[in-house]
Parts: structure tokens; C-alpha cells; sequence
């Protein structure tokens, strides 16, 4: 048993009750009853995993299964990592303490580009090697999904198995399968081969990839018989009536998003260009106010939260949004439980909202306008006017807000100097309307804070073929934006690193080659790269360097229409002509309709029979 | 609104021995939750289910007698309280009983621990050690205080031992130290004093609390 020496090491380390296991909610089962044991693997530390909601959902799925277990495994801290290597404890799960590496599967969900370095270092410290051709028959299987495994390509050296969209069924069909074989002895390959017969499997060792001169993707072909030419992502059908935890577990240190939270819908209508989630998370599907309101009271009732979160891409756009917050705020209300509503879009953003939201805390609003100017706007598709955004503003400061958050992109495509200046432009309106609201808060000053990212082109998107803006170009235009902001004492200006985002261009749209710069990145120590106090930037460039691998080429390259991508043989349903078709309109600022008001044809209506509206 | 105090006797152990103090807080928040009872809530802009820990516990520490101060707005069985807010807690942690309270938190006067120090084949090295130790007129420690620093102290007057049973790998002690507001030493300030004194490397140490103690000699409650 692991458990006495992980006792004995736990007072020495932050936080000890992360490592430790034995929440409330938490599953513990019998391991001689069990045939598929999974370790569940969240590439992060325990108050990010714990926060994801996609975990929660896949782990009491799996667990409602008598004779599946699935425990919880999260990145150690650094501190508690240099004690497990000391004193030769290997990654363990959770609930049971048993180390890993005895498990049937390792999944890890793959939420950001940044966490891939985790990745190798858990399966290193589980005692395994972490290139799947060195894991032998006796090892788990390694698998995982999640949204950057719409390009997998760059972990494909690591990991047996990749899941490519919604995972509720395709999880308990590969684990059905598995536990069938498994009883027959079958081998690791025999099995591997079963599998890739599942719809939503991709299996990257069945599968070569050539490349042309210019070191562009020539074609990516399988290798064996039963593996399909193209991997379709899985969607669920029918969201009302999927699967949905009754329980979470919850933690005993304050986690990141410390909440029930109830999807409410998954998808978006919106297609703003840039946006990945937008694109693969498609079809738009909701669930009923019967539903949301269901699951908000049992969560509510088995965690003992105090605060309800309706979580999705958009909330807002929830077609039942009014009644249905009605209808919660009945049983809320009552039990002093707060709402909170992430996710909104200004242009939904309306009085009985706001109301809604002051009921449960008065902190600042968050608005994303992502670019300064309407033409911008436009380009990207996020279809926000000025009055739109400068009506939710008023509406906020006679409601007795000071403080709005405002969000944007640099370094969008056909961006200008014009379009930074209007950030600062758009900023400084938002003062004057407030010191010109006459029923705005009295006795208080205004507080813009303006948060600007650097865009990163990403897959399935209509900006994959652009090109991301060096370093130096951003670094001029952010100096524009500080420059061009008058009022300094309201409006406050920050950004994300740009050599975080550069990171993230090039894994996003990255191949295969790279899983070497990967290796050796996580060779020379690089790890939790998404955290600020642990990002290496300078060691990740080396292993770039080392590997010969040409950052420009991935990051700041324009690819033609026809250009084969890394990711090409991963059928998302959204077609390659929409893609080029949006990117065209987006040269020529054209905007592209809500999927509500009209449907733009992206393929998706395909995979579920028919249109994604107007069939009820 | 009309309001009951009353006050939990819980136990920690197992797992929820690394539930610190301000988890503790949460924790307790949720269960009180989860058991439905008519549990009263701080008045103002946001209200929060109001809790009172006489007597914080240091992380690692198990207890036996912990307490804990919630108020209710209904007439309530005591007894029905106990088994339904017990019901609610999760591993490691149990409600013993259920009472009104009669002490304040100003009246905690004393702790007890019984502190079980392991290392292999030297269980009566650890007991010379610590009557050594014990020997001594003085032991001096660091203690921190928010208005001077830090400062030397000497804590022998205060060390009580009640008890001390040795086998051939551990050293039981049972032992009282001051606790509360006017002068608080922890169990972990009498282990590392006598780790660093003794020399001695212990292969785990298991500290529990096993009694609170009102200044005049009485069991807080």
C-alpha cells in the first residue's frame, strides 16, 4: 500500500488534502469486482482538473457502471512531485491509492496546448515510458480526448488511442470492448485493431504521414486494412437526455471554479471566426428548463454548494433562457443559493439579467467585444455593434456597476493600426458614458480594465490558414494601444505573453515531427507551461532548435486553401469548402448569419440528419 | 429572527486530518447544507451560514473532540440534529454530540494530545530523550509573534505530561499544553522541539487531540 508512504510525506507539501483522496462524492469500489479499471488523467494541478466539468461528467458515467471504476488522477505540484520521486512513489489514482501504472487505461483530457508537456511528465513519473512504441503489452492502454485532439498529431508518438468528439458513448463502447478482449486474452494490438473499428477512435500508429519538399503534409494514409481513411468525431444527439451527474465530488481546498455547474447547452450559434469551440463543439443543442432545473436542484442537494453555475459556450443564447431562470431562481432564491451566468453576450445582455446577477454578487461585468473597430468586428464574424455594446454599458452603470472588463484579440487577421487605436477609442467612450449617465453610482470613478490576448490561428476554424503575428509586430501594436489611451487613471491595460502564444500557434496546427521537439522539451525540464512562475520559453526554443524544427514554419506561415493539414484525415463536419468560403468573406469584412437566423451550410447538419433548427 | 446556538462535538481522523482550518470552514458550510436542517444565516448583502470554531486544529492533526458553533431558527431535537448532520459528512469526519453551549471561547484554558512518536528499535532511546529534555530548566523555543517578531520563549512550565508508555519502536505521550487566546502551544511546537533536542529521526509521528480544557480545569463544552 502506497497510503503510509504517501502519509508520511503529505505535511511536507501545499495543500496536502489534494493528494489524498476521500472527498465527499468521491467512488470507491472493490477491485477484485471490477473488469476495467481507467485513470482518469487531468494534465494540470488539482484545482484546474477539479474545475472541468468534462471530467466530472466522464467520471460518474463511468463509475454508474458496476463493473467499471474510474478514479481521478491530477499533475503533482512541484514540491509534492520532487517528494514522490525522492521517495519512489509512482503516480497514483485518487480514490484507491494504487498506483496507475496497474491500471487497464490511462485517458488524459487534452484541454489546452500548453498542458502537453504534463502529459509525458505523468506518464514518466506512473513509472512508464511515455513513447507508446516502448510500452509493452503489460502496460495500460494510454488514450485521450478533448478539444486539441481535433489536431492530435503532435502527440501521436505518446498515445495508444485518441477520442475524437463527445465522449459520453464512445467511452463505455471502447471500455465495453476492452473488458470483452480482455477476458480473452487478447494483446494490446489485437485490441488496438477492434477498436479502430469504433466510429470516433483514431488509433495514430495505423496511420502514415508523408510529406511534400516544402515540408508540408503530402497525404496521411492507413497502414492496416481496418482503419478508416477518414475518423468521424462522435456526437451525442440528443443533449436533454444524455447522461448528467447527479453528484460532483467536492473538494476540500478552494478549486478554481468551486460550483455546481449545469450544462446547459452545447455548440454555439454565433460562428465568430476565430473561435475553435465555436466550430467542433458543433451541432447547437440545448436542454429543456425541465432539465437544467432538475439537475441544478440535485447537484445543489448532493454537493451542499452554495452557488449554481448554467455553464456553456453562450448562455445567453439558450432559447428558454427567461423561463428558465425563472424556474431555478424559484428553488435558489429559496435556499440561498447564488446564480451565475458566464458566458454572456452583450448584445443579450438586458435588465432582468443584470438583476439576476446582482442578486448574487456585485462584482465587475465581463464583456468580449474582441476587436476595437466595426470593420474588425465584421471580419471575425462577432457580430456586436458599438451601440450594442455602449447600451449593455448604461444599462450595467444604472444598475450600479463601476468596474467592466473588456476583452480582446491582437494580431487578428487584416487587423491595422486604425482597429488598435479603436480599442482605446471604444475604452475612453465607455468613461464618457458613464460620467454622463446621471443615475450612475454616486461618490465612485469608473474602472475599464482592457485584457488583450494574442490571436493564434487554430483547426477547424476559418483562420487556419492565417498566419500569426511575430513577436515584434505585436509588441508595436500593444505600445499603439497603451499609447493611444488618455484617460490612465480609469482605463487599465494588460496582456497575455506573447511567448505563451506562440507556443500555442505552433502545437495548435502542429504534425507529427513535432512530438519530438515535445520530447525534448520535457527532456530539458519544461512543465505546467500554462502556468506564468513555470513557463521555460527559452528551453521550449531550444528543443526547437535541437530538433531542427522550424517555429516560423508552423506559427507564422500562411497555408494555401489546398494545402493538406496535419489534421485533414479528422472529420469534424465542418467542411474544408465552408472553412475557405468563411475566410473569404472574412477578407472582404463580410458577416455571416447566427446559425439561428440562417444556415451557413458548415457541414454539421450532415451528421445529425438533417437542419440543426426548425424541425420541432 | 429568533436563534438557538448550538455547538457540535465532531471527531477528524483518517483522511480528514489534512483538512485545514479555512477548509474546515467550507466543508462544514456544505454539510450543514446537505442536511437540511433550519440552519440560521449571517444577516446582510450575502448571507452565509454562520459558524464558530472555538479551537482551530493544526493541519495533520486528528482530534476526537473537536467543536463547533452553528446556530438553527427552529426548535429542534438535539439528538435528530446529531444523526442528520452526522449523516452529511464526509469521510473522517463525525458529530459525537449535540449540546447547547455553556463556556465561551474565552474560557479555553488547556489541550490535550496523545502524541505517538515511531522509530524503529528506539523506543527507549526516545524516552531517555525525552526525559532529558524534560530534565532541563529550560526549553527554549522561537515563537512568532505579530506585534515583536520574533521572539525566544520558554516553554517547559507549560509542558504537563500525563502519561508516557513505551514499546520496542514508539514512544506514546500524553501531554496538556496551553490553548486558547491568552497563550496557545500547538502538539507540532512540542514535536519539533523534542525532535530537534533528542536528535532523534523519527519515521512518523501521529498527533491527536483528545480533550479541550476550560482555564478552570473543566471539559469545555
Amino acid at each position: 500500500m502506497l497510503k503510509e508512504q504517501i502519509e508520511n510525506i503529505l505535511l511536507k507539501v501545499r495543500d496536502p488534502s489534494r493528494y489524498i483522496g476521500g472527498e465527499l462524492n468521491s467512488v470507491v469500489k472493490d477491485k477484485s469486482k471490477v473488469d476495467v479499471r481507467f485513470a482518469f488523467c487531468f494534465p494540470d494541478s488539482y484545482d484546474v482538473g477539479m474545475s472541468h466539468l468534462g471530467m466530472k461528467i466522464l467520471y460518474s458515467l463511468k463509475n454508474k457502471r458496476e463493473n467499471f471504476w474510474c478514479e481521478r488522477v491530477f499533475a503533482p505540484w512541484e514540491d509534492m512531485e520532487k517528494l514522490m520521486r525522492e521517495n519512489n512513489i509512482p503516480l497514483y489514482a485518487l480514490e484507491s491509492l494504487d498506483p496507475i501504472r496497474e491500471f487497464d487505461f490511462i485517458g488524459f483530457t487534452v484541454q489546452y496546448e500548453l498542458c502537453y508537456t504534463n502529459i509525458l511528465n505523468m506518464l514518466d513519473l506512473a513509472g512508464l515510458p511515455v513513447k507508446a512504441k516502448d510500452r509493452t503489452d503489460d502496460m495500460p492502454i494510454v488514450v485521450a480526448g478533448g478539444p486539441c485532439i481535433c489536431d492530435p498529431e503532435p502527440l501521436a508518438d505518446f498515445i495508444d488511442l485518441f477520442i475524437l468528439g463527445e465522449g459520453e458513448e464512445v467511452n463505455l463502447e471502447l471500455m465495453d470492448l476492452y473488458a470483452e478482449m480482455k477476458k480473452q486474452g487478447c494483446s494490446k494490438r489485437e485490441f488496438l485493431s477492434e477498436a479502430a473499428k469504433i466510429e470516433g477512435i483514431y488509433i495514430p500508429s495505423f496511420y502514415d504521414v508523408s510529406y511534400n519538399e516544402d515540408g508540408t503534409v503530402a497525404a496521411v494514409l492507413p497502414n492496416v486494412p481496418y482503419a478508416p481513411k477518414k475518423i468521424k468525431k462522435r456526437i451525442i444527439k440528443d443533449l436533454d437526455s444524455i447522461y448528467y451527474p447527479e453528484e460532483f465530488v467536492v473538494p476540500y481546498c478552494e478549486i478554481v471554479h468551486d460550483r455546481a455547474v449545469v450544462e446547459v447547452l452545447r455548440g454555439c450559434i454565433r460562428g465568430c471566426r476565430f473561435c475553435q469551440a465555436g466550430f467542433i463543439y458543433r451541432p447547437f443543442r440545448e436542454k429543456s428548463s425541465e432539465t437544467i432545473c432538475r439537475q441544478t436542484r440535485s447537484l445543489c442537494e448532493s454537493t451542499g454548494y452554495e452557488e449554481v453555475s448554467l455553464s456553456s459556450l453562450s448562455t445567453s443564447d439558450l432559447s428558454s433562457i427567461e423561463q428558465t431562470l425563472n424556474m431555478i431562481s424559484e428553488y435558489t432564491d429559496k435556499e440561498k443559493i447564488s446564480l451565475s451566468l458566464p458566458s454572456m453576450r452583450i448584445d443579450r445582455f438586458s435588465n432582468e439579467l443584470m438583476e439576476r446577477l446582482k442578486a448574487v454578487r456585485k462584482s465587475g461585468l465581463t464583456f468580449a467585444p474582441e476587436a476595437g473597430t466595426q470593420r474588425l468586428r465584421d471580419v471575425i464574424n462577432k457580430n456586436i455593434t458599438e451601440d450594442e455594446i455602449m447600451r449593455a454599458c448604461k444599462i450595467a452603470f444604472e444598475g450600479g456597476y463601476t468596474a467592466v472588463k473588456l476583452y480582446f484579440m491582437l494580431g487578428l487577421p487584416t487587423e491595422t493600426d486604425e482597429d488598435i487605436v479603436g480599442i482605446a477609442e471604444l475604452a475612453e467612450n465607455i468613461v464618457d458614458l458613464y460620467y454622463q449617465t446621471p443615475n450612475r453610482p454616486k461618490g465612485w470613478h469608473v474602472s475599464i480594465s482592457i485584457s488583450c490576448a494574442t490571436f493564434v490561428p487554430k483547426p477547424f476554424t476559418p483562420f487556419e490558414f492565417e498566419p500569426q503575428a511575430s513577436f515584434e509586430e505585436i509588441t508595436r501594436r500593444q505600445k499603439l494601444l497603451l499609447g493611444s489611451i488618455r484617460s490612465k487613471k480609469r482605463i487599465n491595460v494588460s496582456w497575455h505573453n506573447y511567448k505563451v502564444s506562440i507556443l500555442e500557434a505552433i502545437l495548435a496546427r502542429g504534425d507529427r515531427r513535432l512530438g519530438e521537439a515535445i520530447y525534448e522539451a520535457w527532456k530539458l525540464g519544461c512543465k505546467f507551461d500554462s502556468w506564468d512562475e513555470c513557463y521555460k520559453y527559452e528551453l521550449w526554443m531550444k528543443a526547437f532548435e535541437k530538433t531542427g524544427t522550424d517555429v516560423d514554419f508552423y506559427a507564422h506561415r500562411k497555408r494555401s486553401y489546398d494545402e493538406v493539414m496535419p489534421w485533414q484525415h479528422l472529420d469534424h463536419y465542418i467542411s474544408r469548402d465552408f472553412l475557405v468560403r468563411e475566410h473569404k468573406k472574412a477578407m472582404n469584412g463580410e458577416r455571416t448569419p447566427n446559425c439561428r437566423e440562417k444556415c451557413s451550410g458548415c457541414g454539421v447538419s450532415k451528421a445529425i440528419g438533417g437542419a440543426c433548427f426548425g424541425k420541432d | 429572527m429568533e436563534k438557538t446556538e448550538l455547538r457540535a462535538v465532531f471527531e477528524k481522523k483518517g483522511r480528514a486530518v489534512y483538512i485545514s482550518h479555512l477548509d474546515l470552514f467550507r466543508t462544514m458550510q456544505r454539510a450543514l447544507k446537505r442536511s437540511k436542517l433550519p440552519v440560521w444565516y449571517s444577516q446582510g448583502f450575502n448571507p452565509h451560514i454562520y459558524l464558530n470554531f472555538p479551537l482551530a486544529l493544526s493541519l495533520g492533526v486528528s482530534s476526537s473532540t473537536e467543536y463547533m458553533d452553528f446556530s438553527v431558527t427552529e426548535e429542534v431535537d438535539l439528538e435528530n440534529v446529531r444523526k442528520r448532520l452526522d449523516a452529511a459528512m464526509p469521510d473522517g469526519l463525525s458529530i459525537l454530540d449535540i449540546a447547547r453551549p455553556i463556556y465561551k471561547n474565552k474560557d479555553i484554558g488547556y489541550a490535550e494530545y496523545e502524541i505517538c512518536f515511531e522509530s524503529r528499535g528506539a523506543g527507549e532511546k526516545m524516552l531517555s530523550g525525552l526525559d532529558k529534555m524534560l530534565a532541563a530548566e529550560t526549553i527554549e523555543i522561537d515563537k512568532r509573534s505579530k506585534s515583536k517578531g520574533t521572539v525566544k520563549m520558554d516553554i517547559r512550565p507549560y509542558i504537563d505530561i500525563k502519561d508516557k508508555k513505551v514499546s520496542e519502536d514508539t514512544l506514546t505521550v500524553s501531554i496538556r499544553l496551553p490553548a486558547g487566546g491568552d497563550l496557545n502551544i500547538n502538539s507540532n511546537v512540542f514535536t519539533e522541539v523534542f525532535s530537534e533536542i533528542s536528535g532523534i529521526k523519527f519515521d512518523s509521528v501521529c498527533a491527536k487531540r483528545t480533550k479541550i480544557l476550560c482555564k478552570n480545569g473543566e471539559k469545555f463544552i
